[in-house]
C-alpha cells in the first residue's frame, strides 16, 4: 500500500473564511484510484474543504499543507490545479448566462488536456458520455446552468468530470436533490470515473449513493476536522445512529 | 475672431456646395446650418449631454474636411473588410464602400432595383432623387430630435455632410437580406468626415441595413496623436406596418473622435430593431432618439459597448412615446477593460397622449479593468397616467463565482473573463434579427478582447 506516493496528502490544514476559522486541522491521505466518502453535519466545513482544495480565493489557508502529486498546491490558482488533474463537482453550480454548455465544455477540455481536440472527435466523445449520463442534446446549446433544474445541474457536473478525467474528482453532494433514477445514472458516471487512476472524494449526506458507489474509506467530518475514519460499514452505522454517538465517542469534553 | 481659431472654415462649406450637383434647397440649408454653427459655442463636459466627453481635446481648426467628390463606381474587387463582413452576413449582399478617396458599390441587385428599391451613396441619391430626399432633408422637413437643439456637432454635420448612403424601400417591398454600408476612414489622421445615412422603409415594406465604420488601425495607432473626427447623422423612417432591422458596428482607430446621431421614427404598427455595437475609438459620443409617432409603433434598441485602454463612451438614448399604445425596449450592455469609461443616459419620455405605453430600459455595465468606470443615469419624463415603464441598471465587476467556476475547469482568468464578456453580450446580440449578425458580432468582440 505505502509503496506508492499518495495522490493527495492534506496535513493539519487550517482554513478561515472572512476571518472565521472553519477548517481546524484536517488530515487526509488519498491514494490513486481510491474512493473516499466524507459525511458530516451541515455547516461542519465539507464544502469549505472542497473549495479550498480547488483554490477558491475566498478561503485562506492559515496553517498546514495540501500536497497533490508530490507538489504543494496551496498557492496555485484554480486553473493550474485543474491542469494538474484536480476537479470539483460543485454543490451549488453557478449559472453563467450567455455562455453555451458546448462552447464551455470544449474550452475546458482543451485547457485541461493542453491541446486542441478536433471538433469531430470531441463531439463523438461528448455524445458517448452524454448517452451514458442520459443528458439530452438540447443541453449543449443552453447556457451554463441557466434555468437548469437541481438534478440537471448535477448531471452536468458529472458530465464534466467524465470528460476531464481528473486524477482526483471531488464531488460535493452531487447526489443531493437527485431522484432515484438520476441517482443511478450519476452513480454509473462516478463508477466509470473511479478507476485505477481516478480517485474520488465523495461528500455526501446519504448512505443511498454509497450503495452504488463503494467507498474504500468513510470519514466523519465535524467542526472542521475529520474525527473518525472507517470502511464502508461506517456509513451504514451513521445512517442508523446519526452523528451524536461519534461526538460522544470522542473526548468527553467534545471537540473544540 | 476667437471662434475661427477653433472651428471649421466656411471655405469648406463653399467647396462642398460648389463641387457637388446638389439641389438649391440643400445649398441654402447647408449655409444656414453653418451660420448657426458659428454662433453656437462648442459644448463642454459640464453640459449634461456631453458628460464624459473631452470635447476640448479636439482642435477643429487642425482638421481637414474630406471633400470626396469622386463618383460612385462599381467595385473592381471586393474590399477585404466587405468580404469579412459578408462571410457572416451572407455572400453577394449589395454594398457601398466609402473611403476618403472613393465610393464603390458592389453586388447591385437588379431584382431589387426593378421593384423600385434605391440603395446608393447619398451623393448619387441627391443627384438622381432630389425630390424624394427633399421630403426628409429640406430644412422645413427636418426632424427635431433633442440632440439637434443648438448642437454644434449636429449643425456641423448638417452643413458639411459629404458622404453616406441612402436606402429607399417602396411600399410593400420586402428585402429578404441586408444591405451593407461601409465607411472606412482609411489611414489618414487629422481628417474630418461627415457621413449621413437616410433609410426610408415605406408602408408595409421590410428592410435590413448594416452600417459599418472601420479604420485602418495598423497604420493609425502609435506614431501620431493627431486626432480625426467622424461626425455622422443617421435618420431612419419606418412606415406604417413596416419593419426595419438596423445594425450599426463601429470600430474606429484610437485617434478618432466619433460623434454619431441617430434619429428613428416609427409609424402605426411599424417596428424598428436597432443594434449598436461600439468596439473602439478614442471617444465615442452617440445619441439615439426613437420617436414612436403613431399607435402600435414598436422599437427594440440594443447596444453593445466594449471599451479598452483609455477609450471613453457616452451614449444617450431617448425613447419618445408620442402616440398612445406604443412600446419600446432598450438593452444596453457595456463591458470596460483597463481604464476605459462609459456614461449612459437613458430617457423614457411619454407624452400626455401616450397612454398605454409599454417601455423598458436596461443598462448593465461590467467593469473588468480596475480603473474602468461606468455611470448609468435613467431619466423618466412621463406625462401620461396609464403606462408601464420599467428600468434597471447595474454596474459591477465580473462575478467572482463565475470566474472561479470557469477557472476550476482549467480556464485561465483571462479566458474566463473573455467567456463571461462574450456571454454578457451574447444575450443581447444572439437574437439580433439581422441574419448572421450574432456570430459576426461575437467574433468581433472576441478579436477586441484578444487585442
Ligand atoms: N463566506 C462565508 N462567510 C462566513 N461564513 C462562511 C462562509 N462560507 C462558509 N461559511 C461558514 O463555514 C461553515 C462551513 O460551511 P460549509 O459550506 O463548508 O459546510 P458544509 O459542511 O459543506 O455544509 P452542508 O452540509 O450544509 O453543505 C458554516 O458555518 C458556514 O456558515
Ligand atoms: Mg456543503
Amino acid at each position: 500500500m505505502a509503496a506508492r506516493e499518495p495522490l493527495l496528502k492534506i496535513e493539519d490544514l487550517w482554513v478561515s473564511v472572512e476571518g472565521k476559522d472553519i477548517l481546524k486541522g484536517v488530515n487526509l491521505t488519498i491514494n490513486p484510484g481510491e474512493v473516499h466518502a466524507i459525511m458530516g453535519r451541515n455547516g461542519s466545513g465539507k464544502s469549505t474543504l472542497s473549495y479550498t482544495l480547488m483554490g477558491h480565493p475566498r478561503y485562506h489557508i492559515n496553517r498546514g499543507s495540501i500536497i497533490f502529486k508530490g507538489e504543494e498546491i496551496g498557492e496555485l490558482p484554480p486553473d493550474e490545479r485543474a491542469k494538474k488533474g484536480l476537479s470539483l463537482a460543485f454543490q451549488y453550480p453557478v449559472a453563467i448566462p450567455g455562455v453555451s454548455v458546448s462552447n464551455f465544455l470544449r474550452a475546458s477540455v482543451k485547457a485541461v488536456r493542453g491541446k486542441e481536440i478536433p471538433v469531430k472527435e470531441f463531439r463523438q466523445e461528448l455524445k458517448a458520455q452524454m448517452a451514458l449520463l442520459e443528458v439530452k442534446d438540447e443541453f449543449l446549446s443552453r447556457y451554463i446552468n441557466d434555468g437548469f433544474s437541481g438534478g440537471e445541474k448535477k448531471r452536468l457536473e458529472i458530465l464534466q468530470m467524465t470528460l476531464l478525467k481528473p486524477a482526483l474528482a471531488v464531488l460535493d453532494e452531487t447526489d443531493s436533490g437527485l431522484d432515484i433514477d438520476a441517482l443511478k445514472v450519476v452513480s454509473t458516471g462516478i463508477n466509470t470515473l473511479a478507476t485505477e487512476e481516478t480517485a474520488v472524494l465523495l461528500i455526501t449526506h446519504y448512505q443511498r449513493i454509497l450503495n452504488y458507489v463503494k467507498p474504500d474509506f468513510v470519514h466523519v467530518f465535524q467542526s472542521g476536522q475529520i474525527v473518525k475514519t472507517g470502511g464502508s460499514e461506517l456509513s451504514e452505522e451513521l445512517e442508523e445512529r446519526g452523528y451524536d454517538w461519534v461526538t460522544q465517542e470522542l473526548t468527553p469534553s467534545g471537540v473544540a | 475672431m476667437g471662434e475661427t481659431v477653433k472651428t471649421i472654415a466656411k471655405e469648406r462649406v463653399d467647396e462642398i456646395t460648389k463641387q457637388t450637383s446638389e439641389p438649391a434647397w440643400l445649398k441654402d440649408s447647408r449655409l444656414k446650418a453653418f451660420e448657426s454653427y458659428l454662433k453656437i459655442p462648442t459644448p463642454c463636459n459640464r453640459d449634461e449631454n456631453w458628460r464624459r466627453t473631452e470635447v476640448d481635446a479636439l482642435d477643429l481648426s487642425t482638421l481637414n474636411v474630406v471633400v470626396n467628390d469622386s463618383k460612385e463606381k462599381k467595385a473592381a474587387k471586393e474590399p477585404a473588410v466587405i468580404t469579412a463582413a459578408l462571410a457572416n452576413l451572407g455572400k453577394n449582399l449589395p454594398y457601398i464602400y466609402t473611403t476618403p478617396q472613393s465610393v464603390e458599390i458592389g453586388n447591385a441587385d437588379s431584382e431589387l432595383l426593378s421593384k423600385g428599391v434605391i440603395f446608393c451613396s447619398l451623393k448619387t441619391a441627391l443627384a438622381q432623387h432630389a425630390d424624394l430626399l427633399s421630403k426628409y432633408l429640406a430644412p422645413e422637413n427636418l426632424p427635431c430630435p433633442d440632440f439637434a437643439q443648438n448642437d454644434k456637432f449636429y449643425l456641423m454635420n448638417q452643413s458639411l455632410f459629404n458622404s453616406g448612403a441612402f436606402l429607399y424601400v417602396p411600399k410593400n417591398v420586402v428585402l429578404e437580406s441586408p444591405v451593407l454600408n461601409v465607411l472606412s476612414s482609411g489611414e489618414e489622421t487629422s481628417i474630418a468626415i461627415f457621413p449621413r445615412v437616410i433609410i426610408i422603409v415605406e408602408q408595409g415594406a421590410k428592410a435590413e441595413f448594416v452600417n459599418l465604420c472601420t479604420a485602418d488601425k495598423h497604420k493609425t495607432t502609435g506614431e501620431s496623436q493627431a486626432l480625426s473626427l467622424v461626425n455622422s447623422s443617421i435618420e431612419t423612417y419606418v412606415g406604417a406596418n413596416a419593419s426595419l432591422s438596423y445594425l450599426d458596428v463601429s470600430d474606429f482607430s484610437a485617434n478618432t473622435f466619433a460623434v454619431s446621431r441617430v434619429y428613428n421614427e416609427v409609424k402605426k404598427d411599424g417596428s424598428l430593431h436597432a443594434s449598436t455595437i461600439a468596439l473602439g475609438g478614442w471617444q465615442i459620443k452617440s445619441d439615439i432618439q426613437t420617436n414612436l409617432k403613431e399607435p402600435g409603433a414598436k422599437s427594440d434598441i440594443r447596444g453593445v459597448v466594449l471599451g479598452a485602454g483609455n477609450e471613453r463612451y457616452s451614449f444617450n438614448t431617448i425613447q419618445d412615446h408620442i402616440a398612445p399604445d406604443t412600446s419600446s425596449t432598450i438593452n444596453f450592455r457595456v463591458a470596460l477593460k483597463d481604464s476605459s469609461s462609459s456614461a449612459y443616459l437613458g430617457t423614457i419620455r411619454v407624452s400626455k397622449e401616450g397612454q398605454r405605453t409599454d417601455s423598458y430600459q436596461s443598462n448593465k455595465n461590467l467593469l473588468l479593468g480596475s480603473n474602468a468606470h461606468a455611470d448609468s443615469i435613467p431619466k423618466l419624463e412621463i406625462l401620461a397616467d396609464d403606462v408601464k415603464c420599467a428600468h434597471g441598471a447595474t454596474v459591477g465587476p465580473a462575478d467572482k463565482e463565475q470566474i472561479f467556476y470557469l477557472m476550476s475547469r482549467g480556464l485561465s482568468s483571462l479566458e474566463a473573463e473573455e467567456l463571461i464578456v462574450t456571454g454578457f453580450f451574447r444575450q443581447v446580440v444572439q437574437s439580433c434579427p439581422v441574419d448572421g449578425a450574432g456570430d459576426w458580432i461575437n467574433s468581433l468582440v472576441a478579436d477586441k478582447i484578444h487585442s
